[in-house]
């Protein structure tokens, strides 16, 4: 880390000292260095969580460090806000665009400019617009409204923006997640014309294979620490892998079994297709009694579809999905869930349960409601949840927003898991411990443990690693929409599961 | 909110405050009468006075008691019809124009079909072809509503204009179904006797106002116990975890705005059960469905409390229009004022209901950072 910060002559247009954020809950940045050069492309490099975006808003004035400094041109600035960010030269391109919808794309661009006078001349400013656009070879038509473009256009008009307020540093969040191929080469070339101007560029991302090419630098985060940093030429993608999934955390792997259980859930040539897009491709894949199979991958691979196809709230476009014996591909998922299935999606509070209703109501969400609702059984069975699982709560009959993230998951899994006893079989786990802390991720890993333990078959679709490591029997890697690597828990290469994570196999 | 150099800053409450749930109406009433006495005073007349005679014409005589009890009874229908449909975020602004179609339904079957049968099956038979008349009105909205998502509260509205003209068309653009025939004057043909319900005693009240709070208990009932309230419930509070449950959103949506339409309409037959007996243009001049959501606002969407508010609000009317003939009158547009007064507080009102609000020095210099969400 920070072996070329002897370079000393070339100043660095930008730098974080020893810059510390804390959240509620999370240290999201732990004393982290990190410098730019003036024309450089530097990448920060992560999974999610990693405080790469953290990292980034606290270099363009978002958040304030608790801890450390950013340094401008080798000075110390003290940031108070995005606008004064900008007065120093850096902008952010967020990853959720910041434009009015209404606007045209020259509106949008100068739009908070300080300078502007009371009556805009049109003309005259589609004119500037359309010329910063030519220079950095960002095609674009200035009257065009942005309500009408397209992800990547907007991406374009941010960048517009913030090249037209006059910023020399620009720090791009995850600039490639909405982009379809074609339009990510485009972006790459419209970096490439920036830095050639004397611009500089921080890359976020946590796609590997994708910033090998157009990165000077990359820089790892993981658990909102710098693991490494590699210059250019030394990038070695397995490196690159390593660094990211990190393996200097210990891991207590629980000791995968070999299941000879019965077949409970089997997905067999699983593919959809939205809009001539594949999804999901090819999947096949099966889950015994007694078995956690975990499914690891890079946010936005296919696992929230692939989930919801198995809990019937997608129809697949191709392949069968059996359930407990039944094939539940075009059920819908109120059958899906009698064929035997609980389902815990990765959205617990805006999916998993409704927040402004009781725990009481919660748990009714998935069952077999009568004509009337009967709420005395079920708070009688919410309170013995509430003593046994330790749900930290006021009573049974608290909005379930309430309550903190793993009491919350609790009552989630309580209804999912537990609550119908043997009647659910199969169970989907979506990032069950994303955002809890340390205790109650504990609890949670061992209730699906216990779950394993009575005999259900656990498909557990999460973006850790290290949760997927450490309770899944067999593990497979979705990459795509497809499944790219498979392994056994015991016996897996976590090198080679970074690897096929990146989409480097 | 910067005012000078003081910043006042709204942080949100996470439990509600009880204390408040009763300070808050009643606060905003106070400064409602506050705001109605400057104009009082600003027309000459003495605000204590008038608000003393609108009290007792309104409320604490007999007379006035059972004239704003039967004047509710429509509101009431319409204050469920749009608590009802806002319980679940949609907002069903189209209650007047179920109201009128629930008029003509109701009189279309007090004169062709109540004569055949006997009151006790003519009297339900009005009042539910009625409600069927104003769910009508409302299905077209409903349904782009519940599979295309098209706005409801344009959609509602504008049918207001239709039914409205289509009342005035019966009754004076032509001489048809509706017309009384007997005169030259236009007016509405009166249903069967079999149709009609005769008042208590001496008094405005009829049954019907009887059937409006019955209604208003159930609908309380069956959201709280049954699994269409449930499921209604967790529509409107999570969209997603509707989905997830595998819910039918397109048909609870539509459902919801039927039901809705339905109750509006239900106003509309009572009022031709009750004090009408025929289709009374009358009806269009009071405004029950507009009044009706301003009613069900108050009564925060809960059936029972819109009993409670459509009564105290039909007395704000009813004493408003007495006191027009007092020997001093008063203008009725004081209750109006009075209305519009109360519901801008009340609404006003839910600022300190869910927030605290706290008022601090600004800093010379603002170093007020935004952070994202």
């Amino acid at each position: 880390m920070g072996s070329h910060r002897a370079s000393g002559a070339t100043p660095f247009a930008l730098s974080a000292r020893q810059v510390t954020k804390r959240f509620p809950g999370v240290l999201a940045n732990d004393h982290v260095d990190f410098d730019l050069l003036v024309g450089e492309v530097h990448t920060l490099l992560g999974e999610n969580g990693a405080g790469k975006s953290t990292l980034a808003s606290v270099l363009c004035g978002l958040y304030k460090p608790d801890e450390g400094a950013v340094l401008r041109n080798g000075t110390q600035v003290r940031l108070t806000s995005p606008r004064h960010g900008l007065q120093n030269g850096i902008a952010m391109v967020h990853q959720h665009f910041r434009l009015v919808d209404r606007f045209s794309v020259a509106e949008n661009v100068v739009l908070g400019h300080r300078s502007l006078p009371f009556f805009l001349r049109t003309a005259n400013l589609e004119s500037q617009v359309a010329e910063v656009a030519e220079k950095y070879g960002l095609p674009i038509d200035p009257r065009a409204t942005v309500g009408e473009l397209s992800a990547g256009q907007r991406q374009r008009v941010e960048i517009i923006k913030a090249l037209y307020q006059g910023a020399e540093i620009l720090l791009l969040d995850e600039p490639t997640a909405l982009l379809a191929p074609p339009e990510v080469e485009k972006l790459f070339e419209t970096v490439r014309a920036m830095t050639a101007t004397g611009k500089s560029v921080v890359f976020v991302s946590h796609k590997l294979g994708e910033v090998v090419d157009i990165s000077d630098r990359i820089t790892v985060m993981r658990d909102g620490r710098v693991t490494g940093s590699v210059a250019r030429g030394d990038a070695d993608t397995r490196q690159l892998a390593e660094l990211m999934v990190g393996r200097d955390i210990d891991l207590t792997r629980r000791s995968a079994r070999q299941s000879s259980g019965e077949t409970l859930l089997d997905l067999r040539n699983v593919s959809v297709a939205r809009g001539g897009v594949a999804i999901i491709s090819d999947i096949t894949l099966n889950v015994r009694a007694g078995e956690i199979v975990g499914v690891a991958g890079v946010s936005g691979n296919g696992q929230r579809d692939l989930a919801e196809l198995v809990a019937g709230l997608q129809t697949p476009t191709s392949g069968t999905i059996t359930v407990v014996g039944v094939d539940t591909a075009n059920l819908g998922t109120r059958k899906v869930r009698a064929a035997g299935l609980a389902y815990v999606p990765e959205d617990r509070l805006g999916t998993g349960l409704a927040p402004s209703l009781s725990i009481v109501d919660n748990l009714l969400l998935t069952r077999e409601r009568g004509f009337l609702v009967d709420r005395a059984a079920a708070q009688i069975e919410a309170e013995t949840f509430i003593s046994q699982l330790e749900i930290k709560t006021p009573s049974a009959l608290t909005p379930t927003r309430k309550l903190s993230g793993g009491n919350s998951q609790k009552v989630l899994l309580a209804r999912e898991v537990f609550s119908k006893g043997d009647n659910s079989k199969v169970i989907v786990v979506c990032s069950p411990t994303r955002g809890l802390d340390v205790g109650a991720v504990e609890t949670v890993h061992k209730l699906l443990d216990e779950a394993r333990a009575s005999g259900k078959a656990v498909l557990l679709i999460s973006e850790d690693l290290d949760e997927v490591l450490t309770l899944a029997d067999r593990i497979l890697v979705l990459y795509r929409g497809a499944v790219v690597h498979e392994a056994h828990g015991d016996t897996a290469d976590v090198e080679a599961i970074g690897y096929a994570m990146a989409g480097l196999s | 909110m910067i005012v000078g150099r003081t910043r006042i800053e709204f942080e949100p409450r996470l439990s509600p405050n009880r204390w408040l749930l009763l300070a808050v109406p009643v606060a905003s009433i106070f400064f409602a009468l506050i705001v109605g006495g400057v104009f009082l005073l600003a027309a000459g007349h003495s605000a204590l006075g008038t608000y003393s005679s609108l009290l007792s014409n309104g409320y604490t005589t007999f007379d006035g008691a059972t004239r704003t009890i039967g004047f509710a009874t429509p509101l009431i229908c319409t204050g469920l019809a749009a608590a009802f449909a806002f319980r679940m975020n949609l907002f069903n602004i189209g209650g007047e124009g179920q109201m009128y179609l629930g008029m003509i339904g109701g009189a279309w079957a007090g004169i062709a079909l109540a004569d055949y049968f006997p009151k006790i099956v003519a009297i339900p038979l009005v009042l539910i072809i009625g409600s069927a008349a104003g769910a009508l009105w409302v299905f077209v909205p409903a349904i782009l509503r519940a599979k295309m998502g098209t706005s409801e509260i344009v959609s509602t509205l504008l049918l207001n204009y239709v039914a409205l003209n289509l009342v005035n068309y019966f009754i004076f653009g032509s001489r048809g179904f509706f017309r009384d025939k007997s005169t030259s004057f236009p007016q509405g043909r009166s249903v069967s006797s079999n149709a009609r319900f005769g008042p208590f005693g001496t008094t405005n009240m009829y049954p019907t106002v009887l059937i409006a709070i019955a209604m208003a208990l159930f609908l309380y009932w069956f959201i709280k116990r049954s699994n269409y309230g449930y499921e209604t419930s967790v529509l409107a509070d999570s969209p997603n975890t509707a989905r997830y449950a595998g819910m039918n959103a397109t048909r609870l949506t539509l459902s919801v705005l039927l039901i809705s339409g339905a109750l509006a309409g239900l106003g509309g037959a009572m009022y031709v059960v009750g004090p009408a007996g025929k289709i009374d243009p009358g009806l269009m001049q009071v405004g029950f469905g507009y009044a009706g959501i301003v009613v069900a606002s108050l009564a925060r969407y809960n059936f029972v409390a819109v009993v409670i508010t459509a009564i105290l609000f039909a007395g704000l009317r009813v004493g408003g229009a007495a006191l027009q003939i007092s020997s001093k009158p008063v203008p009725i547009a004081i209750a109006v004022v009075l209305q519009g007064s109360v519901l801008l507080f009340a609404l006003g009102g839910e600022v300190f209901r869910r927030n605290r609000v706290h008022i601090r020095r600004v800093e010379p210099v603002s170093t007020a950072t935004k952070v994202a969400s």
